[in-house]
């Protein structure tokens, strides 16, 4: 318990709470339960890229491309929906889209050895480019009911999809723990060189991290369209940006090898809320970009000072020869 | 020196590749041929060479600037804002290059007095400086400053702030012979900075940077400094990329230059800067960002649609990656074989 309340997540629930608590000094609608769940509703896409983006930057690595996956996969959904097909066949096509967009990544990155954030910012123009020339360049729209219902429907009070995310966040979360393999992604993070010596396989697991980004995309993108009820040229335009500042806030390390998936999740439910927050206490929209940076360089500054007070506390401990703490210390 | 007969084969090759592209291009369209028309030609992509030739010495030193795509639009809409207050044009031209410099301040204060990753830093202040830009008229406006120019808010919405006088807007289109203005002060600025690095003290210290901070450190190097002006010429450039932009479409907008990212680290990357820090040039950038701009010009013109053209940048940018890096794994093992065979006869 202790750990957790020292840990980012706790830094950035207690941060969310707060700010939830300033806004209903102005405005005490955001107390309603319907306001609190709408929050949540609206933040499941961001939630869903941010988990895949942090296998990635477990794996000391970068996607960009994440947000035109997204587009890409909500645009075949749109596509063969409007052609006809199934609902199950529809969302089986995006999901098969998403995975095809991640391992595209995965092979330049792997077998080709580009560096990711090259290589992912040129699938960001390659797949951007594909969904307007799919759609001819206009809106997908007069979607069938089938894949609008699932937004409508309940259990509880809380609407189906937030069930559904919290449900792929508590089997992440518990896969990253417990299951063996998933422990690679934070190893080959942390030291590339040293998990090979150990017999771990690297490129599988760089692979598999960026394959799971186009996945998690794709979920992404079944959840947008079914919410939104149409796709968008700019559809999740702009989001591998936000998933990145997400999994930051929510405690990812970009040197790799360090974070966790409700932290990931809490990260993406933050960035959402300040921008619902911002609504709530009145300030045009055009703010809310101003706010999303300032809070990330804010959180990256105050953890930052944390991390060199800690530091700076470990080392002195050294010199007096503290032996509480010399456990913790290799 | 194996990496310098590298470096030189590297930007020979856009050379050759530049040549070519535009005998092709000319092939399909004779009027391309003509020099004035290839000059002519490089207005549309003057501001991603702008901003790419000083992002070349931040990519050096391992860091990056994802910021300057913003720092584009907050350029134009201060030099409108100043603009409108009643400033000279030209004083708010000077205002918006400083409202550059401050962002690039800020980003390499940030970058070297934390150990935070350039590209987390930058992604906050590309968050912060578009939303600096687009909410700086609305509060304007809400003090009680006609901040949307003379034609009101939705004209503004629609068009960005419009009006500005001729002697500036003039500026983006006027030629020396046959030498359009903004070409002459990108090649200006590509002098000042290829003598800043690779003529000076500071310059060989961004390389050392790049390839190893730490023995940057040790050896005296006064690496925070050497960060902060790097960030500082970044910014510099976005900002003149924004007010170049300004200027060619007449107006001021936030959002101008947002679609650039691509092709500017596309630039820098095909121009044989390392994206892990330690090498590139800036002529190398120049040819790259030639090369690229001449080919979207020269796709469009054969009447490929803009979406194609974005598709094919991607895969030129990746391809480019690919076939050098797997030029270097195929460099590696021939001297490794080479060494072997030396070994078993020595």
């Amino acid at each position: 318990m202790k750990k957790f309340l020292r840990s980012r997540e706790a830094l950035i629930t207690g941060l969310l709470i707060l700010l939830i608590l300033f806004t209903g000094l102005f405005n005490s609608n955001i107390f309603k339960f319907n306001s609190i769940t709408e929050i949540f509703n609206a933040s499941l896409t961001l939630v869903l890229i941010s988990l895949g983006e942090m296998f990635v930057i477990f794996t000391r690595g970068i996607d960009v491309s994440v947000g035109a996956t997204t587009g890409l996969a909500a645009v075949i959904l749109g596509t063969t929906l409007n052609l006809g097909w199934p609902i199950e066949w529809a969302i089986s096509a995006a999901i098969v889209t998403g995975i095809l967009a991640g391992m595209v990544n995965a092979v330049g990155i792997t077998f080709l050895r580009v560096p990711p954030i090259i290589m992912t910012l040129g699938t960001l123009g390659i797949y951007r480019g594909l969904m307007r020339i799919i759609t001819g360049g206009s809106w997908i729209e007069n979607l069938p009911q089938s894949i609008k219902e699932p937004n409508l429907w309940k259990f509880a009070g809380i609407p189906f999809y937030v069930w559904l995310t919290l449900l792929v966040i508590a089997i992440t979360a518990w896969i990253t723990l417990k299951y063996k393999p998933a422990r690679y992604f934070y190893a080959v993070g942390d030291n590339e060189q040293g998990a090979y010596i150990l017999g771990i396989p690297v490129r599988l697991t760089l692979f598999a991290a960026y394959t799971l980004a186009g996945f998690f995309a794709a979920l992404a993108a079944v959840v947008f369209t079914s919410q939104i009820g149409f796709v968008s040229m700019n559809a999740a335009d702009g989001f591998e940006l936000k998933a990145i500042a997400a999994n930051v806030l929510g405690g990812v390390s970009l040197t790799g090898g360090i974070g966790t998936p409700l932290g990931a999740a809490i990260g993406a439910l933050f960035m959402t809320a300040v921008h619902s927050m911002l609504i709530f206490l009145g300030v045009p929209g055009i703010w809310d970009n101003a706010f999303a940076g300032v809070i990330l360089l804010t959180v990256v500054y105050i953890d930052y000072h944390v991390r060199s007070a800690l530091e700076l506390q470990r080392r002195q401990a050294r010199i007096r020869g503290d032996a509480s703490l010399k456990g913790g210390e290799s | 020196m194996n990496w310098t007969r590298y470096l030189r084969t590297w930007e020979f090759a856009l050379v050759v590749l530049l040549v070519v592209e535009i005998l092709i291009l000319g092939m399909i369209n004779p009027t391309f041929l003509n020099a004035e028309n290839l000059l002519y030609a490089t207005l549309d992509f003057t501001h991603i060479l702008f901003a790419a030739l000083p992002l070349t010495l931040v990519i050096i030193t391992a860091g990056i600037d994802i910021s300057s795509v913003s720092v584009m639009g907050l350029a134009s809409i201060t030099l409108g804002l100043a603009w409108v207050a009643g400033i000279n044009i030209f004083v708010a031209l000077a205002i918006a290059l400083l409202v550059g410099i401050i962002a690039g301040l800020f980003n390499g204060f940030f970058v070297a007095k934390t150990d935070v990753n350039p590209l987390v830093i930058t992604l906050g202040t590309l968050f912060m400086f578009a939303g600096i830009a687009q909410g700086m008229p609305a509060l304007l406006d809400l003090l009680g400053f006609k901040a949307y120019g003379s034609a009101g808010l939705a004209a503004y919405q629609y068009e960005g702030i419009t009006g500005l006088p001729d002697s500036f807007i003039g500026l983006s289109e006027a030629t020396v012979w046959i030498i359009p203005y903004p070409f002459i002060a990108v090649l200006i600025f590509a002098v000042i900075l290829s003598l800043l690095l690779h003529k000076t003290r500071f310059g060989r210290y961004l390389y050392l940077i790049g390839v190893n901070p730490k023995a940057a450190v040790y050896s005296g190097v006064p690496v925070q400094k050497t960060l902060i002006w790097a960030y500082v010429l970044s910014g510099f450039g976005a900002a003149l990329a924004g007010s170049y932009l300004t200027a060619y479409f007449t107006s001021a907008r936030a959002d101008l230059g947002g679609d650039a990212l691509l092709p500017i680290i596309t630039a820098v990357v095909l121009g044989g800067a390392d994206i892990l820090g330690g090498s590139g040039t800036i002529w190398g950038t120049l040819l790259a960002g030639l090369v690229l701009g001449f080919l979207r010009q020269g796709l469009l013109a054969i009447g490929v649609t803009n979406d194609l053209i974005q598709v094919v940048m991607g895969a030129v940018l990746v391809t480019a990656m690919a076939v050098k890096q797997l030029m270097n794994v195929y460099g590696e093992y021939r001297l490794n074989r080479k060494a072997l065979a030396n070994k078993e006869r020595g």
